[in-house]
């Protein structure tokens, strides 16, 4: 093999060189290179494998451990670098009051055609008509307990009123969640949860104080609740979800009660940062569209497992599956209340910390 | 050589301001703007410091905060003091090997130390099966774990190796000489520790006590994962109110106020410590 270099060769070689020295190589790219702050759990390398292999579009994943994180970074700065981020679907008020997302042109994702009614009626995520924030997958924030050491499935009131249960009861230390089990607890109405009056806050700060007495702890994360359970400390908690699955798993007999006072519902969502455009922007539409159709899907509700916004996968789903993630009967969304965003939430914070340190 | 020990210097006063004092004026400043919904309006107003001094809660964590961390001084340097003793005059060749052990514990991580303290105390644990095979209780003791006594065993158990080699630094210094003269001359073996011991020591007390003061006071974890309903701190608060609440500024003044007010005991200590005989000694490094 002989290697003929000419001078005009020369020359477009080192000028290539130069180029791919001076330009970015995302630039350069076939397709771009998305980046993409997620929960660890919803973009699993399995799960994004038949996107990537389908659009030849690559995704950098940016896991985040709390949504105030997230909202943190992109604060500070940090929307340049990203193309969809998943603030929780009450968060995103935030993100527009601060102008850090741009509208999402529903028209471009076709499985937004199958959005649940609740998700697609939803007030949240939206602004004189234009949607900013797309409910990405949803669950709930249930009362879970242990069969084995609670005569009977318990409600709300087991954190409000004595029993033999004080003393084995644990709460998430959140203002807004706590908040609003005893608010539900004391049957304030729905749709008037989050823009309490000074009266009905008095009457939630009493009965969270006399929560307290009953409580063995507030839990911090979820792992750590999980252990409690496991380990006898707490008989019945308001939760996630993921510890009624893992200990069950281990053969614990886990429980998820059914309040009459309602559930905590939530969903989280996918927002574009007002700085993607043109080809990125294309990308973004591609990419939440596979995460809103059936092969992700049935991926999420498998190994979440977690429902999707759409009832894309619900056909590719046992009953059994359906069942896993509360979309058997869709009804069940009747009894939840969506996690939403509190006119007074500094008030809310602050009321919780007097809670905590009286 | 002044000159260029001062040049030398330089950089590294560049990056002690860089690091520590600048990041500090970004949060006092910070503590006297507004937050409207998640837009921070920069006009300065005295409404946050307003809020504290208004605030039951907020004065109240504050001094609970100090509460625990004079608690957990007091706690170890009643411990710290015979085992630095012991270090140092009775260590001999094993005295390194002694110190590494104690700094064992430091080097698992303050998650691993909450959840081992957790097996031994919960009510499942290692300490309520004994007490329930020794027959000294019929139900397991809830008060091991997840109260305030729980959270001050571990903060003792956390930081007693600060005071201990604060102590240990003391009595190093210490001339052995000026106890066996003490001793010679008659006076009871309290005495010796109280006019003595005790004096030659301060130095170290003082310097174990103001890092384990300020440990406590900056720890959430621990009081959060093992105080239990009674677990909120001031600096648990400050997170709420920086994280889900998006308060920087009611947050950034808190903060300020909790410094401020750690720097005024500090302050009002060695004020009060000059004003003994003890303390000119020392000052004028005689002791």
């Amino acid at each position: 093999m002989t290697l003929k270099l000419e001078r005009r060769s020369l020359l477009k070689a080192l000028l290539a060189g130069s180029a791919m020295g001076v330009l970015p190589l995302r630039t350069l790219a076939a397709e771009p290179e998305l980046v993409w702050m997620v929960w660890e759990n919803l973009a699993k390398d399995e799960y994004l494998e038949p996107f990537l292999d389908a659009t030849g579009i690559s995704v950098t994943k940016i896991f985040i451990g709390t949504d105030d994180e997230q909202f943190a970074k992109l604060r500070a700065g940090g929307s340049d670098a990203v193309d969809l981020i998943t603030p929780g679907f009450d968060k995103v008020d935030y993100y527009l009051a601060s102008d850090l997302i741009r509208e999402i042109d529903m028209s471009r994702i076709p499985n937004t055609e199958k959005l649940y009614d609740a998700f697609r009626t939803s007030p949240l995520g939206k602004k004189d008509g234009k949607t900013y924030g797309l409910p990405f997958y949803w669950g709930i924030n249930p009362l879970v307990y242990r069969k084995d050491l609670m005569d009977a499935e318990p409600d709300w009131s087991v954190f409000f009123e004595d029993s033999k249960y004080a003393g084995k009861l644990a709460m998430r230390d959140y203002a807004l969640e706590a908040v609003m089990i005893a608010a539900m607890y004391l049957e304030v109405p729905r749709d008037r949860i989050f823009s309490m009056d000074d009266a009905q806050l008095a009457e939630v700060k009493k009965a969270l104080i006399a929560q307290k007495k009953l409580l063995r702890t507030y839990w911090t994360s979820i792992g750590d609740l999980t252990n409690l359970f496991a380990a006898g400390e707490v008989v019945a908690a308001y939760s996630w979800v993921p510890p009624y699955h893992e200990l069950n798993a281990r053969g614990l007999p886990m429980g998820i009660a059914n309040p009459r006072q309602g559930t905590i519902g939530w969903a989280d969502s996918l927002c574009i940062p007002a700085s993607v455009s043109g080809e990125r922007l294309e990308a973004v539409y591609k990419l939440i569209d596979y995460l809103l159709g059936p092969v992700y899907g049935e991926m999420l509700a498998v190994g979440g497992p977690y429902a999707q916004s759409t009832s894309s996968a619900r056909d590719l789903l046992t009953r059994q599956q359906r069942e896993t993630i509360f979309i058997e009967d869709m009804s069940v969304m009747d009894s939840f209340v969506w996690r939403s965003n509190p006119e007074r939430y500094t008030e809310w914070v602050a009321l919780w910390n007097e809670v905590k340190a009286s | 050589m002044s000159r260029i020990g001062n040049w030398l210097a330089a950089p590294v006063a560049a990056v002690l301001v860089a690091l520590c004092l600048a990041p500090l004026a970004v949060l006092f400043a910070y503590s006297f703007f507004q937050v409207d919904f998640v837009t921070i309006s920069t006009d300065p107003t005295l409404k946050n410091y307003a809020r504290i001094a208004g605030s039951a809660t907020y004065r109240a964590l504050i001094g609970h905060a100090f509460l625990s961390g004079a608690v957990v001084v007091a706690i170890t340097a009643l411990i710290g003091y015979p085992v630095a003793w012991f270090i140092a005059r009775r260590g001999g060749v094993r005295k390194s090997a002694l110190l590494t052990l104690l700094l064992v514990p430091l080097y698992t991580g303050d998650m691993v130390r909450i959840f081992a303290w957790r097996v031994i105390l919960g009510a499942e644990g290692v300490l309520n099966r004994l007490f329930l095979w020794l027959g000294l209780i019929d139900q397991p003791l809830q008060v091991l774990l997840f109260s305030p006594v729980a959270s001050h065993l571990v903060l003792v158990y956390n930081y007693l190796p600060f005071m201990v080699i604060g102590l240990w630094l003391g009595f190093e210094a210490l001339d052995e000489r000026l106890t066996e003269a003490a001793r010679d001359l008659g006076a009871p073996a309290r005495e010796v520790f109280r006019r003595v011991t005790l004096p030659l020591t301060l130095p170290g007390l003082i310097a174990g006590g103001m890092m384990v003061f300020v440990l406590v006071v900056g720890d959430h974890l621990t009081p959060q994962l093992l105080g239990g309903a009674s677990g909120v701190t001031v600096i648990s608060a400050i997170n709420d109110l920086f994280g889900t609440a998006f308060d920087w500024p009611l947050g950034s003044a808190i903060a300020c106020t909790l410094l401020a007010t750690l720097g005024l005991c500090c302050a009002l200590a060695a004020f009060a410590l000059s004003r003994t005989e003890l303390g000119r000694s020392l000052a004028a490094g005689e002791a």
